[in-house]
C-alpha cells in the first residue's frame, strides 16, 4: 500500500482551477487523489484474480468418440478425438487402459454397442490423467493398434486368444468333470495366469468354465513368516499348509470345483499377492486358513472372520488422496499416478462382498462347531490385510489356538486336520448350494 | 449559478468516490486482519506451557489390558502427570507397555519401546514402536488384535481429540505386526473388544 501511494504522480492542476474559490480547489484536488487511489486499488485487486475463467473458456474440452464393431473373430474399437491427444496404452488383466494426460477435461461420447469381446468402455479420472478403460471378458486377449494424428484416431483390434477353446469348452463340460486326463491337458492352456503376475499358485482340477466354481485356498504364513508358535514348537505355517492340502484333496475328490492354492510349499507369499491369486483366477470364494495365537495360554476355540470395513474412513482416505494430488497436476508424468489409482480400487475390492462373506463365514463356522470338539468362538470381523484386496466372498478361518498346549496337540494330529478340512468343505458346499438352488 | 451547479456535481462525484474508497479500504484491512490472526496464534500456546511448570498435577487415565479369564480387554485406572496432549498420550502408551498392576495381562510384547508419539491437528495419533513389537510367539489373530486395540482404544478412550490411531514400527509404515491385522490404514476405536 505504502509504495503504491508514493508511485502515484499528481499532474499540476490545469489553469482552470486557479480561478475558482479555495474550497473548490481543495475539493477537486481531493477528487483527483481519491480517484487515482481508487483506480490503483481496483487495478491491484484485479491483479489478485488471474483470469482463470477466461482461460478455461478459451480452451474447449476435448471430446473422444468411441465406436465398437464386431467381426466374427475380433472387435474393432475406434477412438477418435476432436484435437490431438497424447496417450499411453496398457494392458491390465482383462482390460485395456488408455491414459490421456495433462488435460483440463475430457468428454466421452460412445454409441451403444453389443460385442462378444468387449464388456464395457468407461472413462475414469485420476488426479493426473483420464483413463479410458476397455473391459473384455477375459484376460486372454491380444490386440493390435493403429493410430493417426490430426485428427486423432486410435483403432484397436482386439481378439480373444481362446475363442475357439471357449466355444468347444461348453459342450465338453460333462466330459471334463469325469475324465481327469482331459482336465490336465486343457487346464494348462486355459487357466495360465497373466504374464505380469507370475506367482507360485498351483492350479489343478478343471479347466475354467462358467459353471465350475473356483475356490482359492490360502494357507496362512509361510517361509520365514512362521506365524504363531506353540509351546511344543508347532508352527502355524505348517499347520495351515497341512489343513489346506487336506481341504484341497477333499474338494477335488468331489470333482465339482476347481482349486487354486496361494502356496503349496513352505515359502513366503506377500499378503497382497495372495489376494491377487484369487482375483487373477476369478475366484468364487477365498478361504484363508490360520491357527490362532494369544498371550493367554488358556485361550481356546475356533472362529471365522470376515473383513471389517470402516466405510467412512475409506471414503475419507480416497478423498484426501485426490485433494492432496490435484495441486501438482500438469507437469508430472509417469506411471506412478496410474498405479496409485489402481491401488485405491484394489483396496476397496472386498467391500463389495462383505455380505456374502459374512454368509460364507456363517456356513463354515456352523460346520466347524459340528465337526470339531473345539469351543465355538463365533463369527467375527477384523481388518485383516489378506482379505482387503480380494474381489469375491472371502473369509479367514482361525482353527483352534496353537498357543494352547492342549489344542496345539490337536492341531498336530492328522485326524484333527482332516476333520477341519471336512468341516470347511461342508460349509463351502452349503454356501454354494444356497446359490445354486433355482 | 454555474459555479454552484459545478460544485454540486463535484460534491456528488466526490461522495461516490469516497464510498468506493472506503469499501475498498475496508476490504483490504479485513483481508490483512485475517492473516494477522493466523500469525498471532503461535505465541499463545507457549504461554500455556510456561504456566504448567509451577505445579505437577496428576490425572487419572483408563488403560485396557487383557483378561486371563475371558480374553477381552479390561479397564485399569492409573495416574499420569498432567501434560500437553502428546505428553499425556505418550504416558498412556508407556504405561500400557509397563503392563498391568492388577490381575490382568500385559498385551504388548516385552522389551517394546515407544519411540515416538505425536497427534496431528485433525486427531490422528501416530504411535511409533520399536521392532520388538513384531517379535512375539503369540501373534495369531487374537494376539495381534489385542495389541492393536489395547493401544487404539486406550488412546481414543482417554483423549477426545484423538479420533484415530496409526501404528508405525521403527519409524516406518508396516503392513501388519504378524501377518494379520492391516496397519496401513489408521484405526478407529473398536470398543467391542472391551468387557462391559
Amino acid at each position: 500500500m505504502e509504495c503504491l501511494r508514493t508511485r502515484v504522480r499528481f499532474p499540476p492542476p490545469p489553469p482552470f482551477f486557479y480561478k475558482v474559490e479555495l474550497i473548490d480547489k481543495i475539493m477537486s484536488r481531493f477528487i483527483k487523489i481519491f480517484a487515482t487511489i481508487a483506480i490503483s486499488l481496483i487495478l491491484v485487486s484485479a491483479q489478485g484474480f488471474p483470469l482463470k475463467g477466461a482461460q478455461a473458456a478459451a480452451k474447449t474440452i476435448p471430446v473422444i468418440k468411441v465406436t465398437v464393431e464386431d467381426s466374427s473373430q475380433a472387435s474393432v474399437v475406434r477412438i477418435s478425438g476432436s484435437s490431438n491427444l497424447a496417450y499411453n496404452l496398457k494392458k491390465s488383466s482383462d482390460s485395456l487402459i488408455i491414459t490421456f494426460r495433462a488435460l483440463s477435461g475430457l468428454k466421452l461420447e460412445k454409441s451403444t454397442f453389443t460385442s462378444q469381446i468387449i464388456k464395457s468402455i468407461d472413462l475414469a479420472k485420476s488426479p493426473e490423467a483420464y483413463l479410458l478403460i476397455i473391459k473384455t471378458g477375459s484376460p486372454d486377449f491380444s490386440f493390435t493398434t493403429s493410430a493417426r494424428k490430426n485428427p486423432f484416431e486410435l483403432t484397436l483390434n482386439i481378439k480373444l486368444k481362446n475363442v475357439a477353446a471357449a466355444r468347444e469348452g461348453q459342450p465338453a463340460e460333462t466330459v471334463a468333470k469325469t475324465s481327469p486326463s482331459r482336465n490336465g491337458e486343457s487346464s494348462s492352456g486355459a487357466s495360465s495366469p497373466p504374464a505380469d503376475r507370475v506367482s507360485q499358485e498351483v492350479i489343478s482340477g478343471h479347466p475354467r468354465q462358467k459353471d465350475v466354481k473356483t475356490i482359492v485356498i490360502d494357507p496362512g504364513h509361510g517361509g520365514i513368516e512362521t506365524g504363531a508358535k506353540g509351546n511344543y514348537g508347532t508352527l502355524e505355517k505348517d499347520v495351515t499348509l497341512a489343513v489346506a492340502k487336506k481341504l484341497k484333496e477333499r474338494i477335488e475328490g468331489e470333482l465339482k470345483y476347481r482349486v487354486v492354492m496361494t502356496r503349496d510349499s513352505d515359502v513366503v507369499v506377500a499378503l497382497d499377492r495372495r489376494a491377487a491369486v484369487a482375483n487373477n483366477n476369478k475366484a468364487d470364494v477365498f478361504i484363508s486358513i490360520h491357527a490362532n495365537g494369544s498371550r493367554r495360554t488358556n485361550a481356546r476355540g475356533s472362529e471365522t472372520y470376515f473383513l471389517s470395513l470402516n466405510a467412512t474412513d475409506e471414503e475419507a482416505r480416497r478423498l484426501a488422496y485426490f485433494e492432496n494430488n490435484s495441486g501438482e497436476l500438469e507437469n508430472r508424468l509417469g506411471e506412478q499416478d496410474f498405479d496409485d489409482l489402481k491401488l485405491i480400487l484394489w483396496d476397496m475390492a472386498q467391500s463389495a462382498y462383505i455380505k456374502q462373506s459374512s454368509l460364507l463365514a456363517e456356513f463354515v463356522q456352523n460346520q466347524l462347531n459340528q465337526f470339531l470338539s473345539t469351543q465355538n468362538r463365533g463369527i467375527k470381523q477384523a481388518p485383516f490385510k489378506v482379505l482387503t484386496g480380494v474381489a469375491c466372498p472371502a473369509i479367514l478361518v482361525e482353527v483352534a489356538f496353537i498357543t494352547n498346549p492342549e489344542e496345539e496337540k490337536k492341531l498336530q494330529s492328522e485326524d484333527f486336520q482332516t476333520q477341519v478340512a471336512e468341516a470347511i468343505y461342508r460349509g463351502l458346499s452349503g454356501y454354494f448350494d444356497l446359490y445354486e438352488k433355482p | 449559478m454555474r459555479n454552484n451547479k459545478h460544485k454540486k456535481k463535484k460534491l456528488r462525484i466526490m461522495l461516490i468516490l469516497l464510498v468506493i474508497l472506503i469499501i475498498l479500504i475496508l476490504i483490504f484491512l479485513f483481508g490483512h486482519r485475517k492473516e494477522k490472526i493466523k500469525h498471532e496464534g503461535r505465541p499463545a500456546g507457549t504461554e500455556q506451557v510456561a504456566g504448567r511448570i509451577a505445579e505437577i498435577k496428576m490425572k487419572p487415565v483408563t488403560l485396557f489390558f487383557l483378561s486371563e479369564s475371558d480374553g477381552l480387554l479390561h479397564a485399569e485406572e492409573r495416574q499420569i502427570p498432567e501434560s500437553d496432549l502428546n505428553g499425556e498420550a505418550r504416558a498412556v502408551v508407556e504405561e500400557l507397555i509397563k503392563g498391568p498392576q492388577t490381575g490382568l495381562m500385559a498385551v504388548i510384547p516385552e522389551n517394546t519401546r515407544l519411540r515416538q508419539l505425536f497427534v496431528t491437528a485433525d486427531g490422528l495419533a501416530y504411535v511409533d514402536l520399536s521392532r520388538q513389537v513384531t517379535e512375539a510367539n503369540f501373534y495369531g489373530s487374537s494376539g495381534e488384535m489385542a495389541v492393536v486395540y489395547s493401544i487404539v482404544d486406550s488412546l481414543t478412550y482417554n483423549f477426545k481429540s484423538i479420533k484415530k490411531v496409526s501404528l508405525l514400527v521403527e519409524g516406518n509404515e508396516r503392513e501388519t505386526l504378524g501377518g494379520h491385522v492391516d496397519l496401513s490404514n489408521p484405526f478407529v476405536p473398536d470398543y467391542s473388544l472391551i468387557a462391559r
